[in-house]
């Protein structure tokens, strides 16, 4: 660790530093009393601060119009994954124009980053990461997230659609 | 023999070589598709372009022989511009699903497009919609629409299993590979066809959709399903053990493998192994470390060491362990009783044509050498006699790996529980061990995939191989088994200087370990 000298002649006062200290604190408890609704504070956790829509939270798993995941378990996200958080297994669909899927879909959040590698890495669309970032848990099993949660949790309201039509586009053959 | 020039450097090969051949030879890299080493040319990707001096055209290497003074080059710019727009013919109708695929990241496509393409793609019109998830037979799944046309999995169904149920139907981009009405691909060597497909049109049913290839590191090893001992690649990783490949040997199965040897990978699993060792003495069973067991075995066999001790060997093991463990028998505990447990006697020299030997043992022939050495003579009868009469008291076995091959493993197990006490060594579960009567000692011991060794094949070829992984920690080789029987300790094993490179330092540390968890990017070929 480095330490930074300050050898000038003012520093040898300890008075003047305090009192600037001090200074500020005053400031801001004036500003604040006389005008409360610029008051940098938030009375958590009734009040919460919005983020922007770019906020990197809690994975969400897209749906298609039917209400079945997306993903293709194709594992390019568990591939990317610096974190190694994100585990799936795969199966064998019955529809045949549906061909792979996963059947399970574990992202154990206590290990993820946010860094949004899987959103980069997904060719279909198909994990965000979503707004949410509150979200307390009473053990950790709680943590690791399974397709019901990633997809379907209430605050989804049913699962998030992406505005790439899979039918359209297979129709146009592309 | 005619000499050519390829690519600046002079190439002396044999007569009726091929360009392919001979820039295989010469080691420089060319694009193919159709050609393969172990079939016949058919010259229908058009994509090993080559540039012959003195031939106004690019001509493909694999149906061109090699001739006297010829100068080839396929680094200009015009052979290259004759790859790039070949690979884009080839994508025409190629559905690009690599997320859901299978082959992703051993695929043909996927490297040459890297290597030899990077274009945009300049088709505008619709591709061609072509059936999926084609059911070929037991074995194989077809996808039309990654399929390139290659007419590899149909040579190879016409001029090496011979069974010719593979064919190419309907013409120009609405061909498929197919079957014949009523002939599902169902052979013994079925599965070769998705090795050698260069896309992912052909996808083997046990492995789909398990594991991303990328996933998996890979060892070479010489299966233990047959005689043959084929040469083999297994793919792992910490999950477990997930395929069987060939890898090439002239000597033995060129590169092809049976769809049965495919399956050896099974029982090396974890949920199929022995774990522990246990001991029953008296009634309860006892769980205890692998090692434990032996240890505790090793006093029973002492006390009974002469002639009512005898060990039974499977040929499943390698040449060391039977060297170590019949010499610890015939030195230290002075009995010749050791006896050569046969399966399945009657087909024991049945042979395919190709690959498939009916002995399902990879090391009957070490075995016999081993026991040859040792002068030993004793037949099964003798056993039985002595087990019947009471003579032999303890008898400890070498059981077998693979149980496919031992369809009377229960009636054996039967036989030999006559004896008062049994050390049972034994790398998969069977629940005819667990009722075994009397006191027994069970004692996990490795699979071939994780022990080096030498396996002596059918032809008399040695085989060395190496390990490839650990799954079960606790588990013996033979070897190590041997000297805890005759109560000795394990030495630290000295690391196989036979291995070591030349220029590294005595006190070097190596980390295998580390090693091997490094990101292998590079995997699978043409």
């Amino acid at each position: 660790m480095s330490v930074v000298q300050n050898n000038s002649e003012k520093s040898k006062w300890y008075l003047p530093g305090i009192l600037g200290g001090l200074n500020v604190t005053m400031k801001h408890l004036v500003t604040n009393l006389l005008n409360r609704k610029k008051m940098m504070t938030l009375n958590y956790p009734e009040e919460k601060y919005e983020y922007s829509p770019r906020f990197k939270g809690n994975h969400v798993l897209t749906v298609k119009k039917d209400g079945s995941l997306r993903c293709t378990a194709c594992m390019l996200c568990a591939t990317n994954c610096p974190a190694e958080c994100i585990k799936i297994t795969a199966a064998e669909h019955n529809d045949p124009s549906v061909e792979k899927f996963p059947i399970s879909y574990e992202i154990d959040i206590l290990r993820c980053v946010f860094c949004g590698f899987c959103e980069e890495a997904c060719p279909v669309d198909a994990i965000r990461l979503g707004p949410e970032w509150q979200t307390p848990a009473v053990n950790g099993g709680q943590f690791i997230y399974d397709i019901n949660h990633l997809a379907y949790r209430p605050s989804l309201k049913g699962g998030i659609q992406t505005h790439v039509d899979d039918e359209e586009r297979h129709k146009q053959g592309i | 023999m005619p000499k050519c020039t390829i690519n600046g450097k002079e190439v002396e090969v044999k007569e009726g070589t091929s360009i392919i051949e001979a820039m295989q030879q010469s080691g420089d890299r060319i694009a193919h598709y159709c050609w393969h080493p172990g079939l016949s040319v058919a010259g229908v990707c058009r994509l090993c372009m080559v540039e012959i001096e003195g031939n106004p055209r690019v001509q493909i290497a694999c149906n061109t022989m090699v001739t006297e003074g010829m100068k080839i080059n396929n680094t200009s710019e015009k052979v290259k511009d004759a790859v790039k727009w070949g690979l884009d013919f080839h994508l025409i109708n190629h559905p690009l699903d690599c997320p859901i695929c299978d082959q992703a990241g051993e695929c043909g496509l996927q490297d040459q497009y890297m290597e030899y393409g990077k274009y945009d793609p300049e088709m505008a019109e619709h591709k061609q919609k072509k059936h999926k998830v084609v059911d070929l037979g037991p074995t194989v799944v077809l996808d039309s629409e990654r399929c390139i046309l290659c007419s590899r999995c149909v040579r190879f169904t016409e001029e090496v299993s011979k069974t010719n149920e593979l064919g190419l139907f309907n013409r120009g981009d609405r061909t498929e590979i197919g079957t014949h009405d009523g002939m599902p691909l169902d052979n013994k060597y079925s599965l070769n066809t998705v090795d050698i497909c260069p896309v992912g049109a052909l996808t083997s049913k046990d492995f789909r959709f398990r594991q991303r290839v990328w996933y998996l590191k890979d060892a070479e090893t010489v299966c233990n399903g047959c005689s043959t001992g084929c040469n083999v690649k297994v793919y792992y990783n910490k999950e477990g053990f997930f395929r069987v490949k060939p890898a090439y040997n002239e000597q033995v199965n060129g590169h092809w493998m049976c769809d049965e040897g495919r399956d050896i990978y099974k029982f090396v699993n974890k949920e199929h192994r022995l774990a522990k060792g246990m001991i029953r003495q008296g009634g309860t069973w006892k769980e205890v470390h692998g090692g434990a067991a032996a240890k505790a075995a090793a006093e029973v066999v002492k006390a009974s060491a002469g002639d009512s001790l005898a060990l039974v060997l499977t040929a499943q093991y390698t040449v060391e362990e039977f060297e170590a463990i019949v010499g610890t028998f015939v030195n230290e505990f002075k009995t010749k009783k050791v006896f050569f447990w046969i399966n399945n006697k009657e087909s024991f020299d049945s042979f395919d044509g190709l690959l498939l030997r009916g002995d399902k043992n990879p090391n009957t022939k070490g075995l016999l050498k081993v026991l040859e050495k040792h002068g030993i003579t004793a037949t099964w009868n003798d056993l039985s006699a002595g087990l019947a009469n009471g003579s032999i008291k303890t008898v400890v076995v070498a059981g077998p790996e693979n149980m496919a091959a031992f369809p009377d493993f229960a009636e054996r197990v039967k036989e030999l529980s006559k004896a008062q006490n049994i050390v049972w060594m034994q790398a998969t579960k069977h629940e005819a061990l667990t009722n075994l009567p009397g006191n027994v000692w069970l004692i996990p011991v490795k699979t071939f995939v994780e022990k080096d060794g030498t396996f002596i094949n059918h032809a008399g070829l040695e085989q060395k191989f190496k390990k490839a992984t650990t799954i079960v920690s606790e588990a013996l080789t033979l070897t190590e088994a041997a000297l805890l029987l005759a109560g000795k300790n394990l030495a630290i094993p000295a690391s196989g200087n036979e291995f070591k490179p030349m220029n590294q330092r005595a006190d070097q540390v190596e980390l295998e370990a580390r090693k091997k968890n490094e990101f292998v990017f590079r995997r699978g070929s043409l």
